[in-house]
């Protein structure tokens, strides 16, 4: 059986199965126990080497030291899957999210989302920030706005998205956008868990601060757990 | 022979830029986790043949004909001490420290930090954002780099004879002092910083913040060895009422002429003879636009030597209006409109302004194909109340890359 074949499986056993029931040829609460049930992926995303923070430019033309600033959390990853179970892209209510931008940083460093996902941008320090991004998947400019107000932006094509802002260089962060909601952010421990997928055989990927883990196949059984663990860097 | 190399060497450098910059760093090389961090500008400038030196910063260099590479370097020894410094080289010539100083941050608590060395300007506002990513524009404003007929190793015996070199501020001789021809100098020097010992304090919500310094040159002859034994004071303030805006004043008097030119002119009590100068500018920014004003006034004391006599001081006044907008996201629009004046002198057979007006206007448009790659054009009209190309209509391309 191909790998395609298999994804298409389950599916096809449910429309079959729902078939039969509404044409009355099987008593509904036989069929229950016979839908698969998803299951979940978890593991660990160990990072070998955490990547360093951009730095500030030399200011050699300021008159004084800078600010400190807040350094961006570069612990956590993404988990998600290569290619989705069929389905995966029928999308429900576009969703909502926001980075904010706090003592010379992006909070959070890292944003996984949906395609058709509202982000906004408020500027939560008291001078101004420019957020933008020359991404393929999406570029934007969002201006300069004060501390208090807010942009926003929706993503509407999958793909990874660079952050900036125009008036301070080393902030930075990154978004990526999914067509599918198989995902999910690592905490920092890099432990991971993506819950309600179909049973399976899926390529999960691990994505830390730009490098991305080599596709590994993950076997999901019916409503059972399958593990994965991945080392970047 | 050199400047084929160099406009070959520009032309190389805005062909092979944008695919050689996806290989290069995107940002500030750190080590030591993040103690040690050097950055770098690399600009090439292309433009039109400058016949009119409206762009020259000295005789040899024009600002429109300009491969420069620009690395700078910090290093933060603990929260109370920083070693800053920049290297620069420009058209293949020799590299010069343009920056070098000490940063002592004493209480961590406040923002008060003393600088020494060779150190940022005080005065004015450009002259801290020369570099290409800072500059909507492939010119400069026309106080901190057009070169007017003002010597401070040389001066003119008369007004007739500072009235017969109106215009020529690229390559002038005058009789008293050094007799070499060389370059004039610009209201306020973008190319040059001074040596001394800079002050600087901020309140807490950046809402005030004030610098005063003591350094060896004067705003446009900045000195790494003092030529007069004599010390300028600077000293800027700057008010940040609400986000977005930026209202400056400066002001700094120094000691300016040579003690050989002044003994060359009889001058030898000991009198110094200085530049004054003032300045107030102002930045606005919002949304997709950003406006900037700024306008500078600036005195020279000479002495006189013999009649027809100089008018003292001689004045000069610079006025411009700087404006950016963004059309698309990586593509912005941005124009310049400068002027420059000078107070009047009475010679023999005319009174006139002692060096020859000059208006310039600058638009132009900037594309950044990555973050820290951006192309610029530029076109440029160049009008002068004097000079042998009295008018003149330039065109430049710029390639600047950073990390």
């Amino acid at each position: 059986m191909t790998q395609r074949s298999q994804r298409l499986a389950p599916t096809l056993f449910v429309a079959a199965a729902s078939l039969l029931v509404c044409e009355g040829f099987v008593p509904r609460e036989v069929f229950v126990s016979f839908v698969p049930r998803s299951g979940t992926i978890r593991g660990r995303v160990e990072l070998r080497r955490v990547a360093p923070p951009i730095e500030r430019r030399p200011g050699v033309s300021d008159l004084g030291a800078p600010n400190p600033r807040d350094v961006a959390d570069r612990l956590r990853s993404v988990v998600y899957l290569e290619s989705a179970p069929r389905g995966a892209f029928e999308s429900g209510q576009p969703g909502h999210a926001i980075m904010d931008q706090h003592n010379e940083t992006f909070v959070p460093h890292v944003l996984a989302i949906m395609t058709g996902t509202t982000v906004d941008f408020p500027n939560s320090d008291n001078f101004y920030h420019n957020v933008f991004s020359l991404s393929k998947t999406a570029k934007f400019d969002l201006g300069r706005y004060a501390a208090g107000h807010s942009r926003s932006i929706v993503f509407d094509r999958p793909g990874i998205v660079r952050v900036f802002c125009e008036i301070h260089s080393h902030m930075n962060a990154f978004i990526l956008v999914f067509s599918h909601p198989f995902f999910a952010m690592t905490d920092v421990d890099g432990r991971y868990r993506l819950d309600n997928v179909p049973p399976g055989t899926y390529n999960v990927v691990a994505w830390n601060e730009g490098t991305s883990s080599e596709p590994k196949p993950v076997t999901i059984p019916d409503g059972g757990i399958a593990e994965a663990d991945f080392i970047l860097r | 022979m050199k400047r084929t190399a160099v406009q070959l060497a520009c032309l190389l450098v805005l062909c092979a830029a944008p695919a050689a910059a996806r290989q290069l760093p995107s940002q500030p090389l750190a080590f030591d986790d993040g103690r040690v961090t050097i950055g770098g500008t690399v600009s090439a400038t292309y433009g039109s043949d400058d016949t009119g030196f409206f762009n020259f910063t000295d005789y040899d260099r024009s600002e429109l004909r300009m491969l420069r590479f620009d690395v700078t370097g910090a290093v933060n020894a603990g929260p109370h001490f920083a070693v800053l410094g920049e290297l620069r080289t420009e058209n293949f010539d020799a590299v010069r420290p343009y920056a070098l100083y000490v940063r002592i941050h004493p209480w961590t608590s406040r923002d008060i930090d003393i600088q020494a060395g060779r150190v940022p300007p005080t005065f004015g506002a450009f002259a801290r954002r020369t570099y290409g990513s800072d500059n909507p524009l492939i010119g400069y404003p026309l106080a901190y780099q057009y070169l007017t007929t003002m010597r401070a190793d040389a001066l003119p015996a008369t007004a007739d004879e500072l009235l017969a070199k109106r215009g020529s501020g690229w390559l002038l001789r005058y009789s008293v002092g050094d007799n070499t021809p060389d370059r004039g100098l610009p209201l306020v020097s973008a190319f040059r910083w001074d040596t001394g010992v800079q002050a600087h304090a901020r309140t807490a919500n950046g809402a005030v913040s004030g610098t005063v310094a003591v350094t060896a040159g004067t705003v446009s002859n900045p000195l790494f060895n003092d030529d007069n034994g004599g010390r300028q004071v600077a000293g800027r303030l700057e008010l940040r009422p609400t986000a977005g805006l930026i209202v400056g004043t400066s002001v700094a008097r120094g000691a300016f002429l040579a003690d050989a030119a002044a003994r060359s002119a009889s001058q030898s009590d000991g009198r110094a003879f200085a530049q004054t100068a003032w300045g107030a500018d102002a930045e606005y920014s919002r949304g997709y636009y950003l406006l900037r004003f700024e306008t500078i006034v600036s005195a020279w004391d000479l002495p006189i030597v013999r009649t027809p006599a100089l008018t003292l001081p001689l004045r000069a006044a610079s006025t411009s209006l700087e404006g950016r907008y963004k059309i698309v996201p990586g593509l912005y629009a941005a124009a310049r409109v400068d002027h420059l004046g000078f107070s009047e002198i009475a010679g023999s057979t005319r009174t006139a302004e002692w060096d020859a007006p000059v208006t310039r206007t600058e638009v132009g448009a900037g594309y950044s194909i990555q973050r820290n790659l951006l192309v610029k054009v530029s076109w440029q009209r160049n009008r002068r109340d004097g000079g042998h190309v009295p008018n003149l209509d330039l065109g430049a391309a710029q390639v600047v890359f950073w990390f």
